[in-house]
């Protein structure tokens, strides 16, 4: 082997061990698919070309940097994938990615983070209500209403009593319900190629100047 | 100015126009047979005006499988490495028919509308 055929396999290995880091986030058995088809890629076109080494920098400006491919790796999958789940974590995660890249993100990451925060909220004050039965309530006094420990409970009257644990909980687990079904009616309508595809001429013109 | 900027926007259209069609021709370019990545992107290169880079097909093949319309296995090829081949799945079948039939009557339509724009320019 030739030591410009070995610089250009270890350009090579370089580029598949950064593609691994930046695809940490994925799944083991998800990202190891990818590595194995992204190699194979490189080397079908690459094995029988007269001038091997410029071929493989053609192939890896083609793929974009290891950070940029395994970007879309993510942004491809994760709308599908956020769209079908029914984890907030999931849902928030996705909806952030979407904010950087737009305003319709943004409106949605806001929604997102209203809907659970408020859901999580209401959560809590269920749990706080058997310790603190008398303090943790829906009040409503002078300055409007109240879910939770009111600064001034002598000056506000509680609405719900024993109903509250109940009523309390429903209300969050609606509050959470509907702001998923939100978020995936969200991810659906968006068009499914939102990130720009790398064009080949493009990419020639940018070598080229 | 007023060229550049008119540039600037005829290739963003372009790039719309282009960005629009690909999963239907990655879809259609499987329609006949089992193909990999390096095969569906001289299909596409071949046969349609799309010149994808490869850093955009494959995050889009990756998608389509978890959408279930593509279906993919490793194959032992005679190059002496595997190669991942992909299929359309009967749900992909029915996408490509669908995005297919409303192309064809897309573009039909519009073909009448700007038969004299592109008549004119000709003449």
């Amino acid at each position: 082997m030739t030591t410009s055929a070995i610089i250009t396999d270890k350009r090579v290995e370089g580029y598949i061990s950064r593609l691994d880091r930046a695809l940490a986030s994925l799944d083991p058995a998800e990202k190891t698919e990818i590595l194995r088809e992204i190699r194979a890629h490189i080397v079908d076109s690459t094995e029988h070309a007269a001038d091997r080494d410029g071929t493989v920098d053609r192939v890896l400006r083609l793929l974009g940097t290891p950070e940029e491919l395994a970007e879309r790796y993510g942004t491809e999958c994760l709308f599908t994938r956020a769209s079908r789940s029914f984890s907030p974590w999931l849902l928030l995660r996705t909806s952030w990615r979407w904010a950087k890249l737009g305003i319709k993100g943004t409106m949605t990451f806001l929604l997102a983070l209203f809907g659970y925060t408020t859901a999580l909220a209401l959560t809590v004050t269920v749990f706080m209500k058997p310790f603190m039965p008398s303090r943790v309530g829906m009040w409503i006094g002078p300055r409007g209403l109240n879910i939770g420990v009111p600064s001034h409970p002598e000056l506000m009257h509680e609405l719900l009593g024993r109903w509250f644990v109940p009523v309390i909980a429903v209300a969050a687990f609606l509050f959470a319900i509907g702001t998923t079904q939100a978020l995936h009616w969200m991810f659906r309508k968006r068009a499914p190629n939102a990130v720009s595809p790398i064009s080949r001429t493009a990419t020639y013109g940018r070598a080229a100047s | 100015m007023a060229i550049n900027s008119n540039g600037d926007r005829g290739q963003n259209w372009e790039a719309q126009l282009r960005k629009g069609c690909l999963e239907m021709a990655i879809l259609a370019s499987l329609w006949k047979s089992r193909l990999y990545g390096l095969e569906i992107l001289r299909a596409l290169s071949e046969n349609s005006q799309l010149e994808v880079a490869e850093g955009t097909l494959y995050p889009i093949l990756s998608r389509l499988k978890v959408e279930g319309l593509l279906q993919s296995e490793w194959v032992e090829a005679e190059a002496g490495h595997p190669r991942k081949y992909y299929w359309l799945t009967a749900p992909g079948r029915r996408r490509a028919r669908e995005m297919a039939g409303t192309w064809h009557e897309f573009a039909a339509k519009l073909a009448v509308l700007v038969e004299p724009v592109v008549g004119g320019k000709s003449q």
